[in-house]
């Protein structure tokens, strides 16, 4: 193939040819044997032995990769294809640091490489070594002065101010510096690019010099910034604001919205710029113009009538009316409202402006969201007289059998629609009675039936028009189950759920409030269809996929917990590399205010909460499933390299990356979710969070190798400080516990505060529950038994019957809390109550509890016998010594006994149980339910909603079990 | 009522409700970074004033200048269901017309399947017409078959005589299309 190019070429790259290919097409044998050939004639073919690195390194031999990598690097290399197949190797081997010491060798050897020097420049961006790249750039530079080197070494002496530490040096070093090097290009008249002016723009709004800033934007070099609209303009604005030039800013923002009214951006600035001018008392000069940008309007009337022209401007136009001057009227009223100005009179009445617009753009469907922030213009005495005088504004048909009147085209349609919405919001529906609360779901279903018809042939990717009547008659099944507890609302709200799907299969809001309402009730098996049909993706598992890893692992659907996690985890680990990659694209196209931008991204993906969740419970729930009690647990900490010193979560910079608006809401105010609840559902998550990372170095250190040979306490202090040259490191299994414990503390108080979320914001957290289930505390105590353990492990089993003693009560604690943990799974799942359903999730959660709190308990178990083995044996060799006649086992392996026969008798009880729950869910006979007053066709889509319960119910039943089975089993190696 | 910005990396976290349509494709970071990174002003986010997203155009200028081929393309257009009807598609796409003008563009294209009717006559209102069809272009993961894109094109001021927007006579390809 390379021949039959036919013209002349290195040998070499005809020989390497073969590999590349194989190499390509994923064949990473064939390359390696065909580097083994080539290298028996080439022996000097460097870079044959890297791409046979490659090919080991893609078959998972990393080791002999490595090594075969670094003969090549240690010689130097300086052609091309040696070079850049390292680099290719290093990034694999996620070793990016590598590839810059290939490349300060290579300049070394051919200084005047502009070439390699811009490889050593991008590898050292890859790492974020901002000081050499600052050099490396200015090394480039003098050897070809083109001006984008330079700008990169620029570039890297901002990057330097951003990351460091002190802010000071920032200010007084970096920034001033870069400047300095911005300025001598300017005098010297060699700024050329749009990227260069933005850069300088960029250090000098960092170094707060906003008039210099100014004057660049404005002047001459401001007329490179083409590319993005409106750039200049932007700028000026926010410089102004800066710099309090209020009269700039005031006069910029009404110039920009005559051209624009409806560019929203400006209206803030317009109508806060006439605030601090009237707080300053501001007065125009007496001649000439009002200030450079021309002339201020600083009066409210002015201002007011600035917006109300704009409105008769969109009044008397023949195409569409914008929105912008109607919402800018009643932005202007609200702000006239907070600071008590009297003036608000001027613009007229807030509810005939409402109405107005509603008259206006009533039959768009954000009118509810354009509306909704400025309902609290109205008093409460005029919501029904709103929201009444909107429906006079809705063009409806004929009343019918059923006394409701529907809209005859998708305009009234959207009209009615966004009336129900408004009300909604008012909090209308929630005053409702529970009868009106049903008479109103039959006029919201009535409706979106009726609406049906204007969406006959609609493609299954659109929506249909009336899907949102269908989602808010859900919405009130959902309040009505939650104040009265009937359960039969909650499967008629996932029944109509059900038939808007049919309807609209890719309607996300629909599947999202199912997914949701379906974790309510316990049930996961319907979650993970509903979210694959989602189809989120990458950063979407970052913002959504807390939805699954919330609920599955604690409703014990284990498998579909792992791969939960595993969705995310993939996504996160690609991460790093990723932006890496880009960073470097960001300084050869010049897009510098990117990079600092592209850090941050990679920054909040690291630190997201979502992420450190999902590292954790993966690695929990892998110790759940797999880790044997015996042998396994060990092998499975070293497989995760977990090692218990290790803390990887970033708490002080912990990001909450979680989309907590996703759903579709228009719920009143008060219901809404705030600020407030965000920021303690951060702090319940963190701790949470703690309680099981805690867990899980615990559990890892109950693993580690450092256990197993009785040494006396001296003794492994002075081994330790052999080993580490630190001695008196406290131990870190009671560093582990005493933060567990105080973790603990936090928790109790946390959870009295009992923080209810909206129903549709974030989940509460299995904090509270795990802590009144009793399993917290049992785990806590079966891992603080460990330091008991040890301390028998160093003080033998002859003199040792006050701690013998202790322990033994230990055990039997556990074995009572146990005990109580398992009496709060007892009870019904699912029960038919009369002609009703019942569930009661939290017996499935409580016994998740009891799995995961039984698998840490044996794991202390095993850890126990471990080190009662040994002992039991050497004091009876001691015995036989003496002949000693007493046979009497010493009591704390006559408890240990004890403990491992209550457990055996525990388990068993709850395999029982589960047993039992199966046999009793299996058995309901739901088809002989009925749900009053509902069609034929209601009843089956509820009816497939408690089929679905009732299957995963048993899938859980079922998953829990046999993990409790794989457990006894391992009962019986806990013999000493 | 809109705010229209550079997209920024920050709005990945807050685009749900535009991405989870069902035709609205949701990349892997490294395909918006690629975009920042190179094409910014390409990348325009519409703000609704409660801070909603409501929709955004991703696009590029690519093609060779020699052979006029030099062009804006329209990546990815997507507006959340509350905030269609407003015109904002059209507005969005004037700003990247507006901004391949500048840059001495002859026209610009687009892809877009060719069952999304509501698509392809939303582009033929802005002046659009299809310039060729690129069979299968679309490949369907659930065991449907491959879909057909229509490349729409409209010509920019630059093609005075818009030869850029012939229609070719034949279907091409996906190998085919640089």
């Amino acid at each position: 193939m390379a021949a039959a190019r036919g013209h002349v070429q290195d040998p070499n790259d005809r020989r390497l040819r073969p590999i590349y290919d194989y190499l390509d097409n994923g064949n990473n044998k064939m390359a390696i044997q065909q580097a083994d050939k080539l290298l028996k004639k080439h022996k000097d073919l460097h870079c044959a032995k890297v791409l046979k690195a490659i090919g080991l390194q893609r078959t998972g031999k990393q080791d002999e990769a490595f090594t075969l990598a670094q003969e090549v690097a240690t010689l130097e290399p300086t052609d091309d294809n040696s070079l850049q197949a390292l680099t290719i190797l290093y990034r694999e081997m996620h070793r990016p640091e590598l590839v810059t010491k290939l490349y300060e060798a290579a300049v070394k050897k051919v200084p005047l490489s502009e070439e390699y020097h811009s490889h050593l420049f991008m590898a050292y961006a890859r790492v974020g070594e901002y000081k050499k790249m600052q050099q490396a750039g200015m090394a480039l530079y003098k050897i070809v002065p083109k001006n984008p080197y330079y700008f990169w070494s620029v570039m890297s002496l901002v990057m330097q101010a951003i990351s460091a530490q002190d802010e000071k040096l920032s200010q007084t070093m970096f920034l001033p510096l870069a400047e300095r090097m911005v300025e001598k290009m300017v005098k010297e008249e060699k700024i050329e690019a749009e990227a260069e002016v933005q850069l300088y723009y960029m250090i000098l709004e960092r170094l707060g010099k906003c008039v210099e800033a100014l004057d660049v934007i404005r002047g001459p070099l401001g007329e490179k910034l083409t590319s993005e609209l409106q750039s200049r303009e932007t700028k000026c604005m926010s410089l102004y604001r800066r710099l309090q030039r209020w009269p700039e800013c005031n006069s910029l923002a009404h110039k920009l919205l005559l051209k624009n009214p409806d560019d929203w951006q400006f209206y803030p600035s317009y109508f806060d710029s006439l605030f601090h001018l009237i707080d300053q008392s501001w007065s125009p000069p007496e001649e000439g113009e009002h200030c450079s940008e021309g002339s201020v309007h600083h009066t409210v009337a002015e201002v007011a009538s600035f917006v109300e022209e704009r409105i008769l401007g969109e009044d008397g136009k023949d195409s569409r009316s914008l929105r912008g001057p109607y919402l800018a009227r009643l932005e202007l009223m609200h702000r006239l409202r907070e600071r008590g100005c009297p003036e608000e009179k001027l613009l007229g009445d807030p509810l005939e402006l409402m109405v107005q617009f509603f008259g206006k753009f009533g039959d768009k469907p954000c009118c509810i969201t354009d509306l909704k922030i400025y309902l609290h213009l109205l008093c409460p005495e005029q919501h029904v007289q709103f929201v009444n005088r909107l429906g006079e504004a809705v063009p409806l048909g004929e009343q019918g059998d059923e006394g409701f009147a529907f809209p005859e085209d998708t305009k009234a349609l959207q009209r009615h629609l966004c009336v129900c919405q408004l009300s909604r919001a008012l909090g209308l529906h929630h005053a409702l009675h529970p009868d009106g609360k049903l008479r109103l779901i039959a006029e919201l279903k009535a409706h979106y039936r009726h609406g049906l018809k204007f969406g006959s042939d609609a493609l299954k990717t659109e929506l249909q028009f009336s899907d949102m009547y269908c989602l808010m008659a859900a919405h009130v099944y959902i309040d009505l189950w939650k104040e009265t507890g009937d359960e039969n609302m909650v499967w008629q709200s996932l029944g109509v759920l059900q038939e808007g799907l049919t309807a609209s299969p890719s309607n996300a809001q629909f599947k999202l409030l199912m997914l949701l309402v379906y974790c309510h009730l316990g049930a996961f098996e319907p979650v993970v269809d509903l979210y694959s049909s989602l189809d989120a993706k990458h950063v979407q598992h970052d913002t959504i996929g807390f939805l699954l890893t919330r609920y599955a692992g604690s409703l014990g659907q284990f498998a579909a917990a792992s791969q939960s996690c595993n969705f995310s985890l993939r996504f996160f680990h690609s991460n790093q590399k990723d932006t890496s990659e880009y960073i470097i694209q960001a300084y050869k196209y010049g897009a510098f205010e990117k990079i600092p931008e592209f850090i941050a991204l990679r920054n909040r993906l690291n630190q997201s909460l979502h992420f450190a969740q999902v590292r954790t419970e993966r690695m929990l729930l892998d110790l759940f499933l797999e880790a044997d009690i015996v042998l396994s647990l060990e092998e499975s900490v070293k497989a995760m390299s977990l090692c218990p010193e290790e803390d990887d979560i970033p708490w002080d910079t912990m990001r909450d990356n979680r989309d907590l608006t996703v759903f579709t809401c228009w719920d009143p105010k008060d219901r809404q979710l705030t600020e407030e609840h965000r920021r303690r559902s951060l702090e319940e998550e963190s701790v949470w969070l703690r309680l099981r990372s805690l867990t899980l170095r615990l559990l890892a250190s109950l693993a580690s190798p450092g256990h197993t040979p009785p040494q006396t306490p001296a003794q492994q202090n002075s081994e330790k400080a052999n080993e580490n040259g630190v001695a008196d490191e406290p131990p870190i299994l009671g560093v582990l516990l005493s933060q567990l414990h105080r973790t603990l503390q936090t928790a109790a108080q946390m959870a009295e505060k009992r923080t209810q979320y909206p129903l549709l914001g974030p989940p509460a957290t299995r904090l509270a529950s795990a802590l009144s289930s009793g399993s917290c505390q049992c785990q806590a105590a079966a891992l603080q038994l460990s330091v008991h353990l040890q301390d028998l492990e160093s003080a033998g089993l002859d003199e040792s019957s006050e701690l013998q003693t202790q322990i033994c009560n230990g055990f039997q604690s556990l074995v009572v809390q146990l005990r109580e943990i398992l009496n709060k799974c007892k009870g019904d799942l699912l029960e038919m109550k009369g002609s009703k359903l019942k569930t009661r999730p939290s017996l499935l959660e409580n016994l998740i509890f009891f799995v995961e709190t039984v698998c840490i308990v044996l794991w202390t178990a095993s850890h126990c016998a471990k080190i009662l083995r040994p002992l039991k044996t050497s004091l009876q060799k001691k015995k036989k010594k003496k002949k000693d006649v007493n046979t009497a086992l010493p009591a704390v392996v006559c408890g240990f006994q004890e403990l491992t026969g209550s457990l055996q008798d525990l388990l068993t009880q709850a395999l029982e149980y589960i047993k039992g729950q199966e046999t009793g869910i299996t058995a309901l006979q739901l088809a002989g339910l009925s749900l009053e007053g509902n069609t034929q066709d209601e009843e089956s889509f509820a009816k497939a909603a408690m089929d679905k319960v009732q299957s995963s119910y048993l899938r859980s039943l079922q998953e829990a079990g046999d993990l409790l089975k794989k457990r006894a089993e391992t009962i019986k190696n806990l013999k000493i | 009522m809109t705010t229209l910005r550079p997209f920024t990396c920050d709005d990945l976290f807050k685009f749900n409700n535009i991405n989870l349509d069902p035709l609205t494709e949701t990349y892997g970071i490294p395909f918006y970074l690629q975009y920042l990174a190179h094409w910014p002003e390409y990348f325009i986010v519409a703000e609704a004033p409660g801070g909603e997203l409501m929709g955004y155009i991703m696009g590029k200028a690519e093609g060779s200048v020699a052979r006029e081929e030099w062009h804006g393309h329209v990546t990815a257009l997507s507006v959340a269901p509350e905030f269609r009807r407003l015109g904002l598609a059209a507005k969005l796409m004037e700003m990247l017309e507006e901004i391949s003008e500048r840059k001495g563009g002859y026209f610009v294209d687009l892809f877009v399947r060719v069952s999304n009717q509501v698509a392809v006559n939303m582009y033929k209102r802005l002046g659009y017409s299809v310039y060729r069809t690129v069979i299968e272009y679309y490949s369907a993961s659930n065991g449907e078959p491959d879909e057909d894109a229509y490349d729409m094109r409209k010509a920019l001021s630059r093609d005075t005589e818009k030869k850029s927007i012939v229609p070719l006579p034949h279907p091409v390809r996906p190998e085919d299309i640089e």
